[in-house]
This record gives structure tokens, C-alpha cells and sequence, in this order.
């Protein structure tokens, strides 16, 4: 069953840190987001493997409860 | 009493109107950044308008109460539940000792209120409970809320019928898509060090928000603005950048051109430095810049400091008690 992983905050994306396929483990970060100058990592909810990944490092302007990442 | 279970992202004790009278020791208002719905989330309770309260940014906390109270959220909608229920916003509810609330992110809005009957009993630092983070002062232990904590409330009688009051919809800000304002502006104090066209271009341009904005300052991309010949054949002393005072002090909103980026001056920002402030946004137009996600757009439109003082007295007006039905 796919999970899909959201923003949990509007702002930008600052670092991604997986690839599309890539196998990953819960609690493993997935990416980083910044706003207000800090950091908000977002991590995975559950062991899987990234099926669909919608954001890119820089992407500005995002809203929060976006999809970002789809895990199977 | 609560604890805080999250504490979201720098969720904050504020009071208003803030730390007022500290500015030529360089310590600016801070305060609640839509001091609108803040008031409206005390009057809800029945405390004073500028009650300590908690302001929430982007992404809520969880909170665990251990005694009964009264409460309201106003301003964001961060999909707040009480042990999984939803709250509504803009409502006084009753809490039972033991009760959650849980936030998560600001679906509409950016910053949300909770008041709470009695409000926060924490030590004020220069007449003030308002936490400023930057500087580790006020608020609880002088920064945002962490895990663990327990916030005590002012020990006040829990009347049940104080719950269930609501705030007429007129006298709400209208928060919109959250990614479109019209932000009214006055000009100066160094409007002259720009020329004609650097000042039409301010007034015309579509400005966008940057991510990298905080209650320090909101950072504006646009088109580069041409100065008056005042900024440019000037004394040494004032710098080397067309941009480059002598240093001066800096008004709560003034909108700083630091080199060539424009950085409104905001709750939490400086008090003096060496760059032009061209403009400056009333303290009655601070809500929307409160409320305005990364990436929107600002347009700004020239207004006269009588008018900028007759908007702040209607939003005053508007947190009233008459309000509460």
C-alpha cells in the first residue's frame, strides 16, 4: 500500500535527500524543508521504497498538506 | 496548568501591545504579528485584549491540560481537535482537565492564537510577558515553547458559560488565499534618498514574500529601485552603497533597503543600523504580513500616516467585546 508522505508546513523545499526508487527505512529523513530561517525535516512514517518523489531542492513557495514524496 | 506535548514551530508566548518604551536600548515591541485576531482570542475568554497568549507559526502544538479552562484559537486554521474533535475557530470552548489539543499545520493562514481564561502566568521581563527569542528574553524562560514544559494560567474561576461564544464575522480579518495582499504603506522616513521612478517602482511592482522570512523580518524579491541623487552624492560617512546612511534609528515596520534587497523591519527586528528605510508599514497593516504565506505576492499602495492612524483605531474598534455573541 502506498504512503504518502506531506508537507508539514508551507515554505520551501532546502535539501532532498533520497532518489526516486531509493529503499528507505522509518524514521530515515527524506527531505528538508526551511522556513522562518529554520529547518523542518520531514522523515519517513514507515520502511519502503520511494515511488514518486514531487518536489526538487529549491523549490519555493509550497503549500503545506502537499504531496511531496510516495512511499510503497 | 499545560504541558506541552509538541510545541510546533516557534510557538511563542506574546502579550499585547509588547515591550513598548525599549526601543533606545534597542529592544523592539515583539508582540503578537496579527494582534487583530489576537485580541478577538482574549475578549473570547473574557480576559483584557492584551492578555499573554500563545502565537503559533506554520505548525501547532499538542498540548495536555491539566486542570479545567476556558479557551479560543483564532487566526490560522491549523486543523485544531480536543481529544480528536475538531475545535472550531473563532469560539470559546470549555476544556476538561486531561483533555489533548492537538494542532497540526496552517491549512488557511499562517499564525494562529490560543487565549486562555485567566491567560498566561509568566514572569514579565521589562513590562512585558512577550517572549523575543532572538534575544532570550521574556515569554517562558525567553523562548518559544519546548517539549515538556508546563505553562501555568492565572488562577481564575472556570465559568462553563463563558464557552460557546463566538466572534461576529464582520469584525474578523479577512484572511483570503493567504497568497495575494494589497499592504498600504507610508512613505519615509528616507523616501528622498530614492528618485521618481525608484519610488512608482516600489508602488507598481509585484513584490514576492521569501521563504526566509521570520518575525525579525519578511524579505521581499523584486525589480532593483533607483536612488535620488541624495543617496548617491553624499557625504563619506554615510557609506559606500547608494543604500548607506549614517546610522539611524529604525521605525517598528520600517521597510529596510539593505543593499538591494527590501526587508520589512518587523515584530522581533532592529532597532537602528545604517541603511534607508524608503517606507514604512503601519503597526494596523501588520496582520496581513502575519498572515501571508511564502511566495505571495505584495502589492503596495501610498496612504497618509492620518489614514494608517484611522485604520489601526477601526481594527481597534473591531476587538470589542460587542463583537462577542
Amino acid at each position: 500500500m502506498a504512503t504518502d508522505v506531506e508537507l508539514q508546513t508551507s515554505g520551501n523545499i532546502w535539501k532532498v535527500l533520497v532518489e526516486a526508487e531509493q529503499s528507505v527505512a522509518a524514521g530515515e529523513t527524506l527531505f528538508i524543508m526551511e522556513v522562518m530561517k529554520m529547518e523542518v525535516p520531514h522523515t519517513a512514517p514507515c520502511d519502503g521504497k520511494v515511488s514518486a518523489l514531487h518536489i526538487n531542492e529549491g523549490d519555493e513557495g509550497l503549500d503545506a498538506g502537499m504531496v511531496a514524496v510516495t512511499l510503497v | 496548568m499545560f504541558t506541552v506535548i509538541k510545541p510546533g514551530l516557534e510557538t511563542s508566548v506574546q502579550d499585547y501591545p509588547g515591550r513598548i518604551g525599549f526601543r533606545n536600548q534597542g529592544f523592539p515591541p515583539s508582540g503578537p504579528m496579527d494582534s487583530w485576531s489576537f485580541r478577538l482570542a482574549n475578549l473570547l475568554v473574557g480576559n483584557e485584549p492584551g492578555a499573554a497568549a500563545l502565537e503559533c507559526q506554520y505548525m501547532g502544538p499538542t498540548l495536555r491540560f491539566s486542570s479545567a479552562a476556558i479557551i479560543a484559537i483564532t487566526g490560522a486554521d491549523m486543523q485544531a481537535t480536543l481529544d480528536g474533535e475538531t475545535v472550531p475557530l473563532w469560539q470559546s470552548l470549555y476544556v476538561q482537565p486531561g483533555q489533548a489539543l492537538e494542532m497540526k499545520f496552517a491549512r488557511h493562514g499562517i499564525r494562529a492564537y490560543i487565549a486562555f481564561a485567566g491567560g498566561i502566568d509568566s514572569p514579565p521581563w521589562l513590562g512585558s510577558q512577550s517572549t523575543f527569542n532572538k534575544a532570550g528574553v521574556g515569554g517562558i524562560e525567553g523562548h518559544a515553547l519546548k517539549e515538556g514544559q508546563e505553562v501555568k494560567l492565572h488562577a481564575v474561576e472556570i465559568d462553563k458559560t463563558m464557552a460557546g461564544r463566538s466572534v461576529i464575522e464582520s469584525a474578523r480579518p479577512e484572511l483570503g488565499d493567504g497568497k495575494h495582499w494589497n499592504i498600504q504603506v507610508v512613505l519615509g522616513p528616507n523616501d528622498d534618498w530614492l528618485d521618481e521612478r525608484g519610488i512608482d517602482t516600489f508602488l507598481t511592482s509585484n513584490w514576492k514574500l521569501s521563504g526566509k522570512s521570520d518575525r525579525t523580518g519578511f524579505r521581499l524579491e523584486g525589480p532593483e529601485l533607483t536612488f535620488s541623487q541624495k543617496a548617491i552624492h553624499k557625504a563619506p560617512e554615510h557609506g559606500s552603497e547608494p543604500s548607506n546612511i549614517i546610522d539611524q534609528g529604525y521605525p517598528v515596520g520600517g521597510i529596510n533597503l539593505a543593499g538591494e534587497t527590501l526587508i520589512i523591519l518587523v515584530n522581533d527586528g532592529p532597532s537602528m543600523g545604517g541603511f534607508i528605510n524608503p517606507f514604512t508599514v503601519p503597526m494596523s497593516e501588520f496582520w496581513k504580513l502575519g498572515q501571508a504565506k511564502p511566495g505571495a505576492i505584495f502589492n503596495f499602495t501610498a496612504i497618509s500616516v492620518d489614514e494608517a492612524q484611522q485604520q489601526g483605531r477601526a481594527i481597534d474598534a473591531l476587538c470589542n467585546t460587542k463583537n462577542i455573541i
